[in-house]
């Protein structure tokens, strides 16, 4: 399919391009490429404004997905660019030169995903959480309801029944 | 300092200590020359729970870091743990004075996914619900920004002609601050009977105090003095800071969501993009004042134009085991405070893989106002925060 | 410099002073909107305790408890919601997934008290001042639904197609109409203890949702090893206490029992079912009659170790569900599918043998370990009304047997049946269909002492029968046979008032001066069935205990007190084929506990 993004591959023949609806387009790069691409986005075809920069976890495939929405404002156009990460010790380069709120994305990453930008300011510097000891939360082996089952107390008093289960002790108790 | 300097535009570093590697300045408070403050995060000057931890130089701020954290409730992580329709509670929870920007991204995204088309009721019903969102927003911000500077008395009311709103929520949404109204698929209910009638009225009360609050605040010489020229935002940084909305706008960039990614029934609508050019807390402040004016009329035209009965929610598969289909999108929408955005993961399963939230306070609080508040005076920091609308829960989600 | 405007324009707020206040004077009295999510009522009539509300919950603010005066009982689980306000973020999701519509919202909004315990309340159980408030949040309408409250519809022949032949109706469901179908349970589980065998219903139909039908076919065969049977002829009882059918069509459970049954082939079922290897355990088990209690007994008997010998008095397995129920309902080869995974487990079905004539119980009891008997109800109760003693007054289950085997059935060309139940509607229809063969037209007239409404049979049977054909007029309780010259004219009846007194029982009252005549050359009785037991030598007899009206005393694993012999079926209970299926998985864990107990002493 033509899209407004047909000659990013003749740059970069390692992109994925696909599209997803009138003005919103997905590109997938491997991680060494992602800043350079981005720069290409930014500098030269008008894609002057992040939207979000932000991760996603695919623990079953050991990948840390790094998405960056960029928003072209002249010809209205968003583009997801992604990336695939190793899970282990993820490190991505930082693209804190491009926008200045990038540092505090990639911040926020280092803290809740555990991805490391090396370079960017203030990187490591507690973001949201201060004196956090467990593993990111953000990621999907941190289990909310057991951290909150053991960092918490539950109210007194509350116990359920399951209809099924409840109807078959009251009604037959012995029948398979 | 002489007075005039505090209208600095260009950052005057001379007489601070030299930037580390950061970008920030290590001082030594044992040299008594310098002071660090915290500027909340219970400081009635503050938009919400957020702190400025700021490095002085007599009352000239030299440096500073915002810390946030005090609201995070991890949205985004518990909304992993729930089916789809049991996010549908959480968001609007993510920004207590608009709720509905969150509800509308949320249900948009998912009904993108799932390829389901809602019916035209329902999106004149979700325009009329972002609009009131935007007037009461509007509302209970010009009353902080009056209130930051001094001017209590605009906050008292422009809370009450926001109370009006909020009734008219009450009777069309069945609550007042968390509506949960926009539900993927359609919306929760028709407009009530004589609903028209009751908001023409708050309409009307609410464009008399306007009035009055443009005597008291807008053309006002103490207002005037602290905000105009105060506050730059140079238009070269929109894009280098991810600047967006009314802060924007009131720097001469006319991007309006609402009429650049047309959605709902917006293009339907008749209305331009507010803009300013001065770029300083009044420009900002004036910006904000016409586009509220801008939410009373297009809620009229909506009034005028929505049909007032036929379906309002699409059918949808069981809520209680909604699988939506594998694949990512990326929704905006409007706010009073910029570009609202959420991107949203599914992985084909009952839950959602990851939600994610863009709020514009997100970029304007922190790399934003870091910069722009150097070399602002002490008393101006609480102005100055409010005049760009930051809303923290929306930061930390 | 500040123009001296912006000096003067601020005093204008001084105007201020003279206005009144706009602040609402008496706070604590304002009412909410009359669409507010306040505090929740539940009508505890109406609800059903699905549990439905908890399980949208997100902030798991309800549990389902036990209420004082509430029984549970078919169709309802006697538990009821408790809210915990400490929890409750007011969405009224809870309300809008309500199954039965009995949960909304009040709009009262305030609630003091010091002791934080009484936030958790039982709405419509425990006495709230709002309890009869009007206003308040509903679920709003119409056409807002979470789940579809419209079944999907069933593709049938229609009846042109199908009136002159016995191929199948009901065509089944693809896979996208029961993946639909299947996304409409809403898995409260309330079906479960409605259904005799107690199948894992909410679990197969998510197996449907997740496209694991080997997963489903599992879950069937753990308490019903008939599922192609029972997805096509089933009572489905389930079905008349489905939670999605207080407010919309219930699910239509077993269209989608069928659909898996279909859906997995024959020859895959050992694999899927882990039963290439049974370890045998050397003993032996009779079973008498290879209805749906004995098929079942000896399936699960099979999966034991049991050596299990099956033996039928007619030439092919299955009893009523082959010689009973007609073709076009019930295919053989779906009977077939069923019966022959049965035997692959090792089990000997042998036909054309009568116990009590080519083979005695006796023997049976010495040559086995134990003796489950299963013979069913097949022979036909008359009304005893005068002329019925003529040749052309038939019994339906004798027909209907005689067309399972091939015979040339009689049927003339007007025919008159006596009977509201399924079996008169399958003869009725059997006879339709052949009347329509042989003389291209349809002439017999159904009637039952029973109104339209309280008609034992199912509701899509009558209908279907009328649709091919046939006339229906229930309400007429029959006199007599009209002979003349040897031959029928056809059926006196009266009109029958009502058929139960008020406990229930059966007492038909009838209105002598309301009369009536069906004109037929033939008459079909179809008013119920009874037991033969003859086959019972008299040394089991003389220690067989029975009830006051004749039936054999079973205890809960259907043993009866002559120890080694366990009977179930249509003549504990019945006549269903469920009861049957649930009567012989229970008499076979019976028969493993007996020959384990006596193995030991």
């Amino acid at each position: 399919m033509n899209t407004p993004l047909d000659n990013i591959r003749t740059v970069f023949p390692n992109a994925d391009v696909w599209t997803q609806r009138q003005g919103l387009y997905h590109m997938s790069i491997p991680k060494e490429q992602l800043v350079a691409l981005v720069t290409h986005l930014k500098e030269v075809e008008g894609y002057l404004h992040l939207v979000q920069l932000t991760a996603v976890d695919w623990i079953e495939k050991n990948l840390f997905q790094l998405t960056y929405i960029l928003n072209n404002p002249i010809k209205k156009i968003d583009v997801m660019v992604k990336t695939f990460i190793p899970r282990d010790n993820p490190t991505m380069e930082t693209i804190h030169h491009l926008w200045e709120q990038a540092a505090t994305y990639q911040r926020e990453l280092r803290e809740m995903f555990g991805i490391n930008f090396p370079g960017s300011p203030r990187v490591d510097k507690p973001f949201i959480l201060e004196g956090w000891d467990d593993i990111p939360p953000y990621r999907r082996d941190f289990d909310t309801k057991k951290y909150a089952e053991e960092t918490y107390f539950p109210r007194p008093g509350r116990e359920t029944n399951d209809p099924k289960e409840y109807m078959k002790k009251k009604l037959y108790p012995d029948e398979i | 300092m002489k007075f005039k300097d505090i209208f600095k535009i260009k950052e005057d570093r001379s007489l601070y200590p030299p930037l580390n590697s950061e970008g920030k300045i290590d001082v030594d408070l044992s040299s008594h020359k310098y002071v660090k403050l915290w500027h909340g995060p219970q400081h009635p000057g503050i938009t919400g729970n957020m702190s400025l931890e700021l490095t002085l130089l007599g009352d000239e701020i030299m440096d500073c870091e915002t810390h946030v954290g005090y609201l995070h409730r991890g949205f985004e992580k518990l909304m992993e743990r729930r089916k789809w329709i049991q996010c549908f509670p959480i968001v609007c929870r993510i920004t207590v004075p608009e709720p509905d920007y969150n509800e509308y991204c949320f249900a948009a995204g998912v009904e993108e996914l799932a390829g389901i088309e809602i019916p035209e009721t329902a999106k004149w019903l979700r325009t009329l619900t972002l609009e009131m969102a935007r007037l009461q927003s509007y509302l209970m911000w010009i009353g902080g920004q009056a209130g930051s500077l001094g001017m209590g008395i605009v906050g008292q009311w422009s809370n009450y002609c926001r109370d009006l709103v909020l009734d008219r929520f009450e009777e069309l949404t069945g609550g007042r601050i968390y509506h949960m109204y926009i539900i993927p698929g359609g919306v929760r209910g028709l407009l009530p009977d004589g609903f028209e009638k009751r908001m023409e009225e708050t309409l009307k009360t609410i464009e008399e105090f306007m009035v009055d609050i443009d005597k008291v605040m807008f053309n006002n010489a103490v207002f005037k003095k602290r905000t105009v020229g105060m506050g730059y935002i140079d238009p070269k940084w929109i894009y280098q800071f991810g600047i967006t909305g009314p802060n924007a706008r009131a720097a001469g960039i006319p991007d309006d969501i609402r009429k650049k990614y047309p959605y709902l029934k917006y293009p339907e609508l008749d209305f331009e993009p507010i803009v300013g050019k001065d770029s300083d807390i009044y420009t900002r402040a004036d910006v904000r004042r016409r586009d509220l004016l801008l939410s009373v009329d297009l809620i009229r035209q909506i009034l005028a134009k929505m049909p007032k009965d036929g379906d309002f929610k699409a059918p949808t598969p069981n809520v209680l085991h909604w699988q939506i289909p594998a694949g990512e999108t990326f929704i905006r929408s409007e706010c009073t405070r910029g570009e609202f955005a959420y991107y949203i993961v599914s992985d084909g399963s009952e839950y959602p893989r990851r939600i994610n939230v863009r709020g514009p306070s997100y970029t304007h609080a922190v790399a934003l106002l870091e910069k722009m508040i150097i070399n602002t005076n002490l008393a101006d920091v609480a102005g100055l925060m409010t005049s760009l609308h930051t809303y923290p829960p929306e930061i930390e989600r | 410099m500040a123009r001296i405007k912006d000096i003067i324009s601020p005093f204008t707020a001084w105007k201020n002073v003279v206005k009144e206040p706009v602040t609402i004077k008496e706070p604590l009295k304002r009412e909410a909107a009359p669409r507010y999510r306040g505090f929740h009522k539940n009508d505890v009539d109406t609800c059903i305790g699905c549990g439905t509300c908890e399980s949208i919950c997100q902030n798991a603010a309800i549990d389902m408890v036990p209420v004082e005066g509430i029984e549970t009982k078919n169709g309802d689980s006697g538990l009821r919601p408790r809210i915990d306000y400490g929890r409750c973020c007011w969405c009224a999701l809870c309300v809008d997934v309500c199954t039965t519509g009995s949960l909304s919202m009040s709009n009262h909004f305030k609630w003091v008290d010091s002791d934080p315990d009484v936030f958790r309340f039982i709405p419509g159980v425990d006495k709230k001042e709002w309890d009869n408030e009007p206003n308040g949040y509903k679920k709003p309408g119409p056409n807002y639904e979470l789940y579809s409250k419209e079944r999907v519809h069933m593709p049938e022949l229609k009846p042109e197609e199908r009136d002159k032949s016995f191929i199948e109706i009901v065509r089944g469901y693809s896979k996208e109409q029961a993946m639909k179908e299947a996304d409409r349970c809403v898995e409260c589980g309330i079906c479960v203890a409605t259904c005799p065998a107690h199948m894992g219903i909410p679990e197969y139909i998510k197996a449907i949702r997740n496209e694991d039908l080997n997963e489903g076919l599992r879950i069937l065969y753990d308490t019903n090893p008939l599922p192609e049977v029972c997805g096509r002829i089933c009572t489905h009882k389930c079905e008349t206490v489905c939670s999605v059918g207080h407010q919309g069509d219930p699910l239509s459970i077993r269209w989608l029992k069928r659909y898996i049954a279909d859906q997995n082939p024959a020859e895959n079922y050992k694999k899927i079912l882990e039963t290439e290897n049974i370890t045998k355990n050397g003993k032996r088990i009779a079973i008498v009659g290879s209805g749906p209690a004995g098929l079942s007994a000896a399936h699960y008997l099979a999966l034991m170790g049991y050596e299990c010998t099956i033996y039928e008095k007619l030439p092919l397995p299955g009893g009523m569900m082959r010689y009973g129920i007609p073709e076009y309902r019930l295919p053989y080869e779906a009977l077939d599918k069923d019966i022959d995974y049965i035997k692959s487990l090792g089990v000997e079905i042998i036909c054309n043998v009568t116990v009590g004539k080519d083979i005695t119980l006796d023997e049976l009891h010495q040559q086995y370990d134990a003796v489950f008997v299963g013979t069913g109800l097949h022979v036909g109760r008359s009304t005893r009304i005068p002329g019925t003693d003529h040749p052309n007054v038939y019994q339906a289950v004798d027909l209907l047997r005689e067309v399972t085997m091939g015979k040339e059935i009689p049927a003339t060309q007007s025919i008159v049946v006596i009977g509201g139940g399924n079996v008169a509607m399958d003869i009725t229809r059997t006879l339709a269909r052949i009347q329509n063969q042989r003389y291209g037209k349809v002439n017999i007239i159904t009637t039952s002492l029973e109104s339209e409404n309280e008609m034992p049979a199912d509701r899509e049977e009558i209908i279907e029968a009328r649709e091919e054909g046939a006339t229906i007029i229930p309400g007429w309780g029959p006199v007599k046979i009209e002979i003349e010259n040897d031959k029928i004219k056809g059926l006196h009846v009266v009109k029958c008032v009502s058929v139960f007194d008020e406990n229930r029982r059966f007492s038909p009252k009838f209105d002598e001066n309301q009369t009536n005549f069906f004109a037929g050359d033939m008459v079909v009785e179809s008013i119920g069935q009874g037991m033969d037991l003859s086959y019972l030598p008299e040394s089991v007899k003389d220690n067989l205990k029975l009830d006051n009206r004749g039936r054999i005393v079973v205890n809960d694993y259907f043993q009866s007190s002559v120890n080694w012999l366990f009977v179930g079926g249509d003549i504990i209970q019945g006549p269903d084929v469920i009861h049957g299926i649930a009567n012989g998985h229970k008499a076979a864990i019976g028969i493993d506990k007996f020959i384990k107990s006596s193995m030991k002493s």
